[in-house]
Formats: structure tokens, C-alpha cells, sequence
């Protein structure tokens, strides 16, 4: 007897697509989402999970979220390019994907969602990955512009009326920090004092009712504190 | 526009506040505090009431005319007509939650007496109100209204899925009030027995409250792998108001969304040193941000 050569993935995009209730949807998701790939990544998994973030299940979409995060950079322009206006859920879970997978290539898309989104989880999710966007790879002239938008839209977001947006805020400031060193001494200034100085609002302002905003940015200075301290040691 | 259909709009924009991503309608829009002050001294739009109403408390107004407005507005209710369409009664419900938000203890009498109210909706916004003031006046009515027990302001009303009393709003209270006297304890007990898990979970919340002992923790942790997901985040929200960081790890594990478990650390962060000292704020800070 030969045996029939059978593509687990395949098969595995097969089940979401014919799942009939949201249960076995959920699991389909959640068994292609987690699929080794092994050699090369397939673009028809990438663009079932892309279409799971528009079918309104959200134990779905945040298993499909959670896949399309460990393809990377291969799920940014198939996710880019499903963005429909008109799907108001399925673009909140396509912040989310970008948010977590931090190519530039979604940049425009992240700051747009802090600025204006009307979801708070989005807007969440937009000031975290606006702080850990994967700039290492970039040549060195693209990397601070890059970063001085991320780390405006941040200041920005700095105002938001929902307490956890400020927090995650908080915490992408102190993850964009290092892109924002002088590059050598003497350099021209990049913003770190600008962000020291957003965190030490944050940290004390009586007008913040979550006194958790106050405490994770009184950390986020502190953790800080060396990379700060070579600034002014370079004047 | 005053129809039913413009308010029903406004109270799903609401709700949008407590649910992260629901949508928010054109009722939800930004207004200043000067427009909402206004929106509520008319009568003719009460949808526009409605909103000012909700608006007001949201943002915490200390504005001087915001306290005797809201009073004002809470007294536009009229007895239960439930055929008739009022909505008097929804505005008042919306003034007496907005009360509790602003802080101001001038609130206290009419919120007390709103506690008698026949109106169930408004005895329950009444009593989560007082136990944001924190108003020890409170203490002695609802040990009243509950005072009959799981089998009487615990039992199910014939006409609707509400119980007699609010008792998950009444328990609530009592628990953020804070009187932690023998009586308030014993009459809270037979609560955390009660068959439906939301009224269970607010006994235990409240006793837990009260006396800190970590034996009413244990039933709200396992109601953190309850099959319903809306007791799963009534658990969220219990342990959250408590601050209990022995919870921290349930609560990262429980099936339930971010949006809320955040909430919850953050109950665990700022109420949580009162309770148990070897659970490190700096420990669910790092959970947050993983959360996020």
C-alpha cells in the first residue's frame, strides 16, 4: 500500500473554513494558528487567519491574532491589504496582529489607532506596539525618523481619557527609549528628554485617578535612570 | 429627538464605556461640561438628559451646579408604571449613579432614601453609590432590606429574573462601606450559599473586604473556572475590588479578556498592600504589561 502524501495545513485551513459553529471555529483557529510551518510559510494559512479576524469570534480572532504574531513579517502585507473600513472589528484585530508583530510597515496604521480608534483595547494595543517596533534591521538614516513618530504619536496618546491606554503608553515609552540615545557624544538631543519628561508627568500627576499610571511610570524612570544619566554625562 | 429609539441608542453608547469595544453612537459624542450642565436643566429631551446624567458622573464633574442638578434629576421619578414607557426612572437611575461618582457626601439623604425606593433599578444604583461614598449612614438600611436573608431578599421575583432585592449591588456596598461589626458579618454569610454564583461571588467579595481572611478568597478563585464567562468576570472585577494579590495567577489564567483581567491587576496594584505583603506590586505590573 503507498501512502497518500496528506498537507497538514491544508487540511488544517480546510477545517476553519468549513467549521460550522463558533466553538469548532475557535479550535481550527486555534490548531492551524499554532501550525509548525516548517520550510517557507504558506500564504493560504496566512490569509485564512486573516480572514478569521473579520468573522466576529473573538476567541477566534485573538487565536488568529496570536498566529499571524508568529508568522512575523510575511502576515504584514496580506493583513495591511484585508484592512476594510467598513469591518470595524476585524480592523481592531488587525492593529493587534501589527502591534504584535512591530514591522514599520504598520506604522501608519498604529498611529492612526492611538490617535482616533474609539475601542480602548485598540488604542492599547496601538501605544504598545508604537514602542516595539523592530527597528534593529533598518539602515541607520530610516531608524530615527521612524522612531520620533512613534515617539510623538506616544506623547500624544500620553492625553488619553482611558486609564489603561495611558498605561500602555507608559510602558511603550520605556520600550522606545533606547532607540532615542544620541547616537555618539555631543550628538544632537532625540527625544529622550522629551520622554523623560512625559514619564515624570505621568508619574506624579495628582490629576491621574489610576494611581497604577503614577506607579508603572515612577518604573519605567527608574529602569531608565542609566540610559538617562549617559545622555547628560554627553551633555 | 425624545423617542425611545434615540435612548436606547444613548444606553448602548454607554455601555460602550464598560465593554472596550462596543461602538459608540452618535449620542456618545464629546460634549463640554458647560453642554452637559445644560442637557440636564432642560426636560424636554430626555435622552439628552440620560446622557448629561451618565456624562457628569463619567468625568467626575466639580462643578458647583453638577450636585444639585443630579439631585434634582433623581427627583423626577416617578411611582413604577412599567407599561407606561417612563423613562423618568431611567434618568433618575442614571443621577444616582452618576452621585456616587462625583464624591460629594451632600448626595448621602437623597441617595439613602432612594434606597427605600419601590423602584428595584433604582435601589440598586442607589446602594452601588453609597458604597463609592463609602456612606456609613447606609450600613443600617441595607442591613434591613436584606436583613430576611438568601430565602427572602435572595429570592427570585415571580415576575422577572431580578431577585427581590438588588442583593449583589447591596452586598457590594456593604463590603466598600467598610463597617466590619459582627452583625454586618453574620448577615452577609448566608449570602456566599446563595444558588446563583454573581450573588455568591459579591458575599464573598464583601466579606473578604471586611475581614480579610483568606477563606472567602478561595470560593471567588474557583469561580474563576466557572463554564460562564459572565461570572468569570464578576470573579475578575470581585477580586480586583478587593486588591487580593494571591490571585494573581488565577486571575492571569482565567478564560476572559484582557480588558478585564487588567482592570483586576489593577485592583490587585492599588488596594492589594492592605492585604498580603509577599506579592510585589512590581510582580503585577510585569503581568500587565503582558496583558496589554
Amino acid at each position: 500500500m503507498r501512502s497518500v502524501e496528506i498537507d497538514p495545513i491544508g487540511e488544517r485551513i480546510e477545517a476553519v473554513r468549513q467549521a460550522a459553529s463558533a466553538q469548532t471555529l475557535l479550535a481550527a483557529t486555534a490548531v492551524l494558528a499554532t501550525s509548525d510551518h516548517g520550510n517557507g510559510v504558506n500564504n493560504e494559512a496566512i490569509a485564512c487567519l486573516v480572514e478569521v479576524l473579520g468573522f466576529n469570534n473573538p476567541g477566534a480572532a485573538v487565536a488568529a491574532v496570536d498566529g499571524l504574531i508568529a508568522l512575523g513579517p510575511e502576515a504584514v502585507e496580506p493583513i495591511l491589504e484585508s484592512l476594510d473600513p467598513r469591518n470595524y472589528g476585524a480592523r481592531a484585530w488587525a492593529v493587534r496582529a501589527l502591534a504584535g508583530i512591530g514591522d514599520v510597515r504598520g506604522l501608519d496604521l498604529l498611529e492612526e489607532a492611538l490617535a482616533s480608534d474609539i475601542g480602548p483595547s485598540v488604542r492599547r494595543a496601538a501605544a504598545r506596539g508604537l514602542g516595539q517596533l523592530r527597528l534593529a534591521g533598518l539602515p541607520r538614516e530610516q531608524r530615527h525618523p521612524i522612531a520620533a513618530r512613534c515617539l510623538e504619536a506616544l506623547l500624544a496618546g500620553c492625553g488619553d481619557g482611558e486609564w489603561v491606554v495611558r498605561y500602555a503608553v507608559v510602558v511603550g515609552l520605556e520600550a522606545l527609549a533606547p532607540e532615542l540615545q544620541p547616537e555618539q557624544p555631543g550628538a544632537p538631543p532625540r527625544g529622550l528628554a522629551q520622554l523623560r519628561s512625559a514619564l515624570e508627568r505621568l508619574s506624579t500627576d495628582p490629576a491621574e485617578d489610576a494611581s497604577v499610571v503614577n506607579l508603572r511610570a515612577a518604573l519605567a524612570l527608574q529602569r531608565l535612570a542609566p540610559l538617562s544619566a549617559a545622555e547628560g554625562a554627553h551633555g | 429627538m425624545a423617542t425611545s429609539n434615540s435612548l436606547s441608542g444613548t444606553v448602548q453608547a454607554m455601555a460602550g464605556t464598560i465593554d472596550p469595544d462596543a461602538g459608540i453612537s452618535a449620542a456618545g459624542e464629546p460634549i463640554t461640561e458647560a453642554e452637559a450642565l445644560q442637557r440636564l436643566r432642560q426636560s424636554e429631551d430626555q435622552s439628552q438628559q440620560y446622557y448629561a446624567a451618565w456624562w457628569l458622573g463619567r468625568n467626575r464633574s466639580r462643578h458647583p451646579e453638577a450636585l444639585p442638578l443630579l439631585l434634582a434629576t433623581l427627583r423626577q421619578r416617578r411611582p413604577r408604571d412599567p407599561g407606561a414607557g417612563v423613562e423618568e426612572n431611567a434618568i433618575a437611575r442614571n443621577a444616582a449613579r452618576a452621585l456616587g461618582k462625583l464624591g460629594d457626601g451632600g448626595a448621602i439623604p437623597e441617595l439613602l432614601a432612594a434606597l427605600d425606593d419601590e423602584d428595584d433599578g433604582l435601589r440598586e444604583a442607589a446602594a452601588r453609590s453609597l458604597g463609592e461614598l463609602q456612606a456609613t449612614e447606609a450600613v443600617a438600611v441595607l442591613l434591613r432590606r436584606l436583613a430576611s436573608g438568601p430565602a427572602g431578599a435572595g429570592a427570585p421575583r415571580l415576575d422577572s429574573p431580578r431577585l427581590q432585592e438588588p442583593c449583589e449591588a447591596m452586598l457590594e456596598a456593604l463590603g466598600a462601606i467598610g463597617i466590619a461589626e459582627p452583625g454586618v458579618i453574620t448577615l452577609i454569610e448566608p449570602f456566599t450559599a446563595h444558588d446563583r454564583p454573581l450573588i455568591r461571588s459579591a458575599a464573598c467579595r464583601a466579606l473578604l473586604q471586611l475581614s480579610g481572611e483568606a477563606r472567602w478568597a478561595e470560593p471567588l478563585m474557583q469561580l474563576l473556572d466557572h463554564p460562564q464567562l459572565q461570572v468569570r468576570r464578576a470573579a475578575l472585577m470581585d477580586l480586583g475590588a478587593v486588591g487580593w494579590r494571591p490571585a494573581l495567577e488565577p486571575i492571569c489564567h482565567t478564560l476572559a479578556e484582557n480588558s478585564l483581567k487588567l482592570i483586576a491587576l489593577r485592583g490587585l496594584v492599588e488596594q492589594g498592600a492592605h492585604h498580603d505583603a509577599t506579592i510585589q506590586a512590581g510582580a503585577v505590573l510585569s503581568a500587565m504589561d503582558s496583558l496589554l
